[in-house]
């Protein structure tokens, strides 16, 4: 994670979390909350958490303080229509069910390099009709840059489109 | 997705019933995802006390007629080799998914290929085994899948040997269904609960991995040996790249022949004839094939994240050849195709 | 002129490979007469599948017309585990040493204990490693002369005999069944032996029954010493009787907690 954490503070990102040596030899799988992510919540300006996969899913945000109560807290479940797990709306909705509170969707389908403009619509037309029944906004769809022109400001269903810029790759994991 | 979520989808696909598995780092998300499928597909699990009795556990559910399978790694798989022994004796198709880790002992939970000879020889036999070794999703996807149907056809214990940073990586993969690809998942026939009274109806299956005499295994080995060696034209695979003229012949196996068939086309791509050779069954071991190819090459380069395992294979199998053999040997280290470039270059091989 | 009467052999008992391998006065005769019993009393014979673990007990590989598995030492409860885990509708039967049992198979009986698998295990008490000569086992007696305790087993050093059938009563969840019997009284242990069978059938649980054997072999006992080393010295150490039965709960602290998650 290293180079990309460089990266996103070069432009003005900042970090919250442990560097590879400062956590060496404290055992493979999760290791000490570092205070800075612990506290997150609290910091001044716009934080956002990635929570990962696991079975405890937006359980893992007690671990923060004021998680409870903090009043502009937004939980948004990221779906990837692409993976088999989340391919058809009603496996959609039992995974969001399954997370416990989410506030939103997000539509992140995608198969890396291989990304079409269809395969994003049809990812698109699958989360915005779980959220419907979910009774849950899509707050967007995120398409990489490279196809975000060929998309437009919405995309098939009316959300808007966030374009991004892929840096995971340069993550080994 | 992930290499083990892979894992997980192949065997699902492949009609897997039940997995015996035991936690140990980098497979443990293949019980993570089959456990939460298993159930929508009316599969079974159980997580065992230990990789032994997974390995025992394993045995039993193909004694039984299922397609049982388990997975593991570093520490885990040399207590599983107890099980695969047995099952090497009695011939029973069981599948085993090994994520190599850094070796020998705890060492790394990351990566490396040095579980070959566990893999391939763990047992206290001769190592009638089926070993494939994928490099891509794509691979780890089809080879899980061919895994159970060379167990269940041929009747030796068959390995998938994957290795941390593939369990780990994300990738795109297509997964499918056998079937729409021609594949017809091979009968699983059970060994014991057979239908008829026992005595009456049928011979009872009284099945034993022990004998009295010498004459009485030597019998029972042989047999096997020779069915293994019959089959094993029909199951060995390989792959090459640009071969033909080559006069650097590199070797490599898994994750790594990626990187050797970029290093080869980085080569390529300044004048040099630089070929590749990559063994896809580590057991049988393509070593018929490779010789022709190391016979005309001048040099030849064995590429591995371990000290020798692969090499050892590549010169057993090529005894009696002079093209002399290089080993480029990082044990539990990744390797780029630049390095392996410099090396060619810095040993003066091409 | 009197026809000498053919002992009356349960039907299950595979004539074809008797006489059997096992020594003049080993106990292993009688116990595998019980069992047999059992399963034609049970009426379970087209869907029993016998496992046997390595050492005398692996003689019993052929003797039953039954589909037999002879497994590794101590390994022959996860086969048998992953066996009916597998194909629940057959009856699995897990047929042990006292070596196998609490020596190199202990965990798997914990394990299997604790999940109150649905298994019916017969572990055959001889106090000694048998086949390999007669080394000191995990039920050796104090003072008791093996191979490896040329002296008399040292407590102090060497542990006192382990306790199976108490162990599993300790652990295993209610529905478990578990007993001691002993080759001096084979109705009795015919009976222990067909309760575990029924509790297989039945669902409730694990089945363990320990049965004391004698091996005159390896005693070096004339019949007199054998019965009285069975009925009288191993009687002191061991128990006779029915440890648990499905309606009880673990003889050990169990306190029955309601499952639950973690509440968020």
């Amino acid at each position: 994670m290293r180079p990309l954490k460089l990266k996103l503070e070069a432009m003005g990102i900042k970090v919250l979390g442990w560097e590879t040596r400062q956590v060496t030899g404290w055992g493979e799988a999760g290791t000490v909350l570092h205070p800075a992510v612990r506290w997150a919540l609290h910091q001044e300006g716009d934080v956002i958490i990635d929570a990962g996969y696991g079975t405890a899913g937006a359980g893992t945000l007690h671990l923060l303080e004021g998680a409870g109560t903090a009043s502009d807290l937004r939980v948004l479940a990221v779906i990837n229509t692409a993976r088999p797990a989340t391919a058809t709306v009603e496996d959609i909705i039992v995974h969001v069910r399954s997370l416990g509170r989410v506030d939103g969707l997000l539509n992140n389908t995608h198969l890396g390099e291989e990304t079409t403009v269809d395969l994003i619509q049809a990812g698109a037309r699958k989360v915005t009709a779980a959220a419907r029944e979910l009774n849950l906004p899509v707050v967007a769809t995120a398409v990489m840059f490279e196809l975000a022109s060929f998309i437009g400001e919405r995309d098939i269903c009316g959300n808007p489109v966030r374009a991004i810029k892929r840096y995971m790759p340069m993550a080994f994991w | 997705m992930t290499g083990n979520e892979v894992v997980a989808w192949a065997a699902l696909a492949a009609g897997a019933d039940i997995m015996y598995g035991y936690p140990i780092t980098p497979q443990n998300e293949i019980m993570h995802y089959w456990t939460r499928m298993a159930p929508k597909y009316e599969r079974g699990f159980l997580q065992t006390e230990d990789e032994i009795s997974a390995g025992f556990a394993t045995v039993g559910g193909v004694l039984a007629g299922k397609r049982a399978f388990t997975a593991t790694a570093g520490p885990g798989n040399i207590l599983m080799q107890e099980a695969m022994a047995m099952a090497e004796m009695m011939r029973l198709p069981t599948v085993v998914v090994v994520t190599q880790r850094g070796g020998p002992s705890t060492a790394t939970v990351i990566y490396s290929q040095q579980e070959l000879n566990l893999t391939c020889f763990g047992g206290n036999g001769e190592g009638l085994r089926i070993v494939y070794s994928p490099s891509s999703h794509d691979e780890l996807f089809l080879y899980t899948i061919k895994a159970f149907n060379s167990a269940w056809k041929y009747r030796f214990p068959t390995f998938v040997l994957g290795d941390g940073y593939q369990s780990k990586m994300r990738e795109p993969v297509t997964i499918f269904d056998p079937e729409a690809r021609g594949i017809t998942m091979e009968p699983c026939r059970p060994m014991v609960g057979l239908s008829g009274l026992p005595g009456e109806e049928r011979d009872p299956a009284h099945l034993r991995n022990t004998y009295n005499l010498e004459d009485e295994l030597y019998e029972v080995l042989m047999t096997a040996i020779k069915e293994y060696e019959a089959i094993a034209p029909q199951v060995v695979e390989w792959d090459t790249y640009a071969v033909d003229d080559a006069e650097l012949l590199i070797i490599a196996h898994g994750v790594v022949s990626r990187a050797a068939r970029a290093a080869v086309v980085s080569l390529r791509e300044r004048g040099f004839k630089a070929g590749y050779f990559r063994p896809v069954t580590l057991k049988p071991f393509p070593a018929e094939t490779l010789r022709p190819l190391a016979a005309r090459a001048r040099n030849l380069l064995v590429v591995e994240s371990a000290y020798g395992q692969l090499k050892r294979q590549v010169q057993a199998g090529l005894y009696g050849l002079e093209t002399p053999v290089t080993g480029y040997l990082r044990p539990g280290m990744g390797i780029t195709p630049e390095e392996i470039v410099e090396f060619v270059h810095a040993k003066e091989l091409i | 002129m009197a026809i000498a009467a053919q002992p009356q052999m349960p039907r299950v008992w595979r004539a074809e490979t008797k006489p059997h391998k096992f020594c003049p006065g080993c106990g292993h005769g009688i116990v595998l007469k019980a069992l047999g019993e059992a399963i034609d009393a049970l009426d379970i014979q087209e869907r029993t599948i016998f496992g046997c673990d390595i050492g005398c007990s692996l003689l019993s590989w052929d003797f039953f017309n039954l589909d037999t598995v002879q497994t590794h030492h101590g390994r022959t409860t996860p086969v048998l585990v992953g066996i009916k885990r597998a194909r629940p509708e057959l009856v699995v039967v897990s047929y042990m040493g006292d070596g196998g049992a609490y020596a190199i198979g202990a965990q798997h009986l914990v394990s299997s204990a604790s999940r109150n698998d649905l298994v019916t295990i017969i572990v055959v008490n001889n106090t000694v490693y048998a086949m390999t000569g007669g080394q000191m086992a995990p039920t050796t007696l104090p003072g008791q002369k093996t191979e490896t305790t040329p002296y008399g087993r040292d407590a102090r050093l060497t542990g006192r005999p382990i306790l199976g059938p108490e162990l599993v009563a300790a652990i295993a969840p209610p529905g478990a069944y578990v007993a001691r019997g002993s080759i001096a009284n084979i109705v009795q242990l015919k009976n222990f032996i067909q309760k575990g069978l029924q509790n297989q059938l039945e669902g409730r649980g694990i089945a363990f029954i320990e049965a004391l054997s004698s091996c005159p072999t390896n005693w070096h006992t004339n019949a007199a010493a054998t019965w009285g080393f069975v009925e009288k010295e191993m009687t002191a150490y061991f128990p006779v009787g029915e440890l648990r039965t499905p309606e009880e709960g673990p003889s050990g602290r169990f306190q029955e907690v309601p499952a639950r998650g973690f509440q968020s």
